[in-house]
């Protein structure tokens, strides 16, 4: 996504009417932090950019003043546009003075304009959905008969405003329905109907075909969107779908995947899927797939801003050691990368990211800035779509700190992301071969999930800690149940705000 | 580093739950509450789940608090009331003069911030102030309102305060 759209005051944290000198402080200030000799993470690489271009422009008075005159000029063209906004609650505002290192968690909110909410009849974002389907032989039998389904009424809700494109792929990729606007409903249905199953299962082929169709309506006034939808492993070509992502997430493309049965890989699922800001998602059994494919393109066609990426760049003594996305679909998210796509904002609901910070020891008694956290975005209905807002996060640092409570939400976020980490572990525990190691954190999970009520689950962890005892492997469907729940236990209750 | 109750695993300070078992680790009570509190009607949700209310009704009166002053300050709301400091030289005054309390050693500006009143609800708006306003640890871009609640901290300077409604 090109980061040209920027607001240089806001960036730099300067008034419109501030002096060359402030806007030259402000700079320093902020590249102290920023600057790449200093601050080795990606986020900060990116963010650096931002303050250098912003400084550019404000430090300039020709400059300056053109910036001025074309925000003007835009301004009464952007009259009553929406926006959205972030707000950051850190899990403490003041925190001791130790000679060891500590944790602060960084909760994270980006709010759609209320005004959108308040909107008259419901209004419904343009869609460009691409579904990759699995024919394989596997497939054969309930499996396709229900994913037809799933297409055939995902076909009767959208309208001609949408674009759709169908990949069938099995070995290979055949495209069943070009991309094209949503006209005849009852030809779109019989070519899906069509569909057999047979051959194994090639995700890169259905992929790249699938990525190919979107690409061709690819326009930031519609919700670009995959959906892979699959019941087998790939062999060899997962790393070739990894790079698609990446590519795909560049130019705004999402994709979600969802896995169908036992024999799915779900790290490489997740991978694509927190890749581009899309979700994965596990389908038990064949009957759920109508569901679970519904409610995710109805979710698309609610979006007020699509493409939501938050960078977060921690000072140079900082750490930021994992994030998480809470709402609306919980999902884990990689860091590597300078921005992490979020997906899509609806106008009724908050996104939510939850970033685990690592502060130095030792640090100064005082006033201190963790981090710099910038989201951008495209709202769908405005005529100039980028939109972006950023909030710098501090707290202060003393000897004897008063004694706080963690607000609310991120106890109770964290307390449940604490059991997600939980089977994590276990996984990771057996992975390396510790099966006592595994079978105690299972019981332990099991134990906690019974305390917070969830005896269902509980009573899942408990039969898999006992097999793990036994047979020193999970069962294919305990290991993706326990995951999969203990994720979904996050997305818990709206925050609606108030 | 903070010893887990249950198991003994040793976690780092900040940490909330505990890496190895699971269990809470700040205050057991708070965490059972929270568990609680999803049981609840959404509309209770909502107060409990944010800082705190964020309307502010037509008699309400706002209650500054200043760290470490016991006196809490009560304002009269008005469309707009102007924290600052009184300056023998400046011409501007601020509604509210914060040097008693040490306003020109913590940084705080002649003009630093507004609270402003629109229909049922305050916002809070840095007016370009050299050290910044802080709400809730988050620095605010000047001229740029924000909504206030009740219980918010918002830091001027390094002078930290908190709201509340009445």
């Amino acid at each position: 996504m090109s980061r040209v759209e920027i607001d240089p005051y806001s960036i730099l944290g300067v008034s419109t009417h501030s002096s060359i000198e402030e806007v030259k402080a402000a700079y320093r200030r902020a590249a102290r932090r920023l600057h790449p000799d200093v601050n080795s993470s990606p986020g900060a690489k990116l963010q650096f950019q931002d303050i250098t271009a912003a400084h550019e422009i404000l430090s300039d008075p020709t400059r300056r003043q053109s910036y001025d005159e074309q925000v003007v000029r835009r301004k009464a063209k952007q009259e009553g546009e929406y926006y959205f906004s972030l707000r950051v609650t850190p899990s403490k505002r003041t925190v001791a003075r130790l000679q060891e290192p500590q944790v602060v968690y960084l909760l994270a909110e980006v709010l759609p304009d209320p005004r959108a909410r308040k909107t008259g009849p419901k209004r419904e974002a343009r869609v460009n959905l691409t579904l990759v389907l699995d024919h394989s032989n596997s497939m054969n039998g309930t499996r396709l008969e229900k994913v037809k389904v799933a297409a055939h009424q995902i076909i009767d809700h959208l309208s001609d405003h949408d674009i759709l494109s169908v990949i069938g792929f099995n070995d290979r990729a055949e495209v069943i329905i070009p991309a094209t606007a949503v006209k005849d409903k009852a030809a779109l249905k019989a070519k899906i109907s069509m569909m057999v199953a047979s051959g194994g299962t090639e995700i890169f082929q259905g992929l790249e075909a699938g990525v190919g169709q979107n690409r061709r309506f690819l326009a930031p006034k519609l919700v670009n969107h995959v959906i892979l939808l699959t019941d087998g492993n790939t062999y060899g070509d997962d790393q070739a779908c990894v790079e698609l992502a990446h590519s795909a997430s560049k130019v705004g493309i999402g994709i979600s995947a969802m896995g169908l049965g036992q024999e799915w890989n779900d790290e490489f699922l997740d991978e694509l899927a927190s890749i581009t800001g899309g979700t994965s998602s596990y389908i038990k059994s064949a009957s759920e797939v109508v569901k679970f494919l519904n409610d995710h393109v109805r979710n698309l066609s609610d979006a007020f801003a699509e493409r939501i990426q938050i960078s977060i760049a921690p000072d140079p003594d900082v750490l930021l050691e994992s994030a998480f996305k809470l709402m609306p679909q919980p999902q884990p998210l990689q860091t590597d990368q300078g921005t992490i796509p979020l997906g899509s904002l609806q106008a009724n609901r908050t996104v939510s990211a939850l970033f685990q910070i690592q502060l130095p020891a030792d640090m100064q008694i005082g006033f201190r800035s963790l981090a710099r956290l910038m989201v951008v975005g495209d709202i769908l209905d405005n005529t100039v779509q980028q939109y972006q807002t950023l909030s710098d996060v501090s707290l202060e640092v003393m000897d004897n700190p008063p004694i706080e409570d963690p607000p609310i939400s991120i106890l109770d976020a964290l307390g449940k992301l604490t059991l997600y980490r939980m089977q994590e572990r276990a996984q990771a525990a057996l992975s390396a071969g510790d099966v006592e190691e595994a079978t105690r954190r299972l019981e332990n999970l099991a134990t906690r999930l019974l305390a917070m009520g969830e005896s269902e689950l509980a009573t899942e962890a408990m039969s898999e800690a006992k097999r793990v005892a036994h047979t020193s492997a999970f069962s294919d469907s305990g290991r993706k149940t326990l995951k999969y729940q203990t994720r979904h236990l996050l997305a818990g209750p709206t925050f609606e705000d108030a | 580093m903070i010893l887990c109750a249950q198991c003994s695993h040793p976690n780092r300070e900040g940490s909330l739950f505990c890496e190895s078992c699971g269990s809470p680790l700040s205050d057991q009570q708070a965490v059972v509450t929270a568990t609680k509190r999803l049981d609840s009607t959404p509309g209770d949700m909502v107060a409990k789940a944010t800082w705190g209310t964020a309307r502010f009704g037509e008699d309400a009166t706002i209650i500054l608090r200043i760290r470490d002053v016991s006196e809490p300050i009560m304002l009269e709301p008005a469309n707009q009331i102007i924290l600052g400091r009184k300056d023998m030289t400046s011409t501007n005054e601020p509604d509210l003069d914060l040097t008693p309390y040490d306003a020109l050693d913590k940084g705080v500006s002649r003009i630093h911030a507004a609270i402003r009143r629109s229909e049922d609800n305050l916002t809070l708006v840095d007016l370009g102030s050299a050290n910044g306003t802080h709400l809730n640890g988050q620095r605010l871009v000047p001229d740029q309102p924000r909504l206030l609640r009740d219980g918010d901290e918002v830091r001027l300077g390094r002078l930290v305060t908190h709201i509340y409604f009445r």
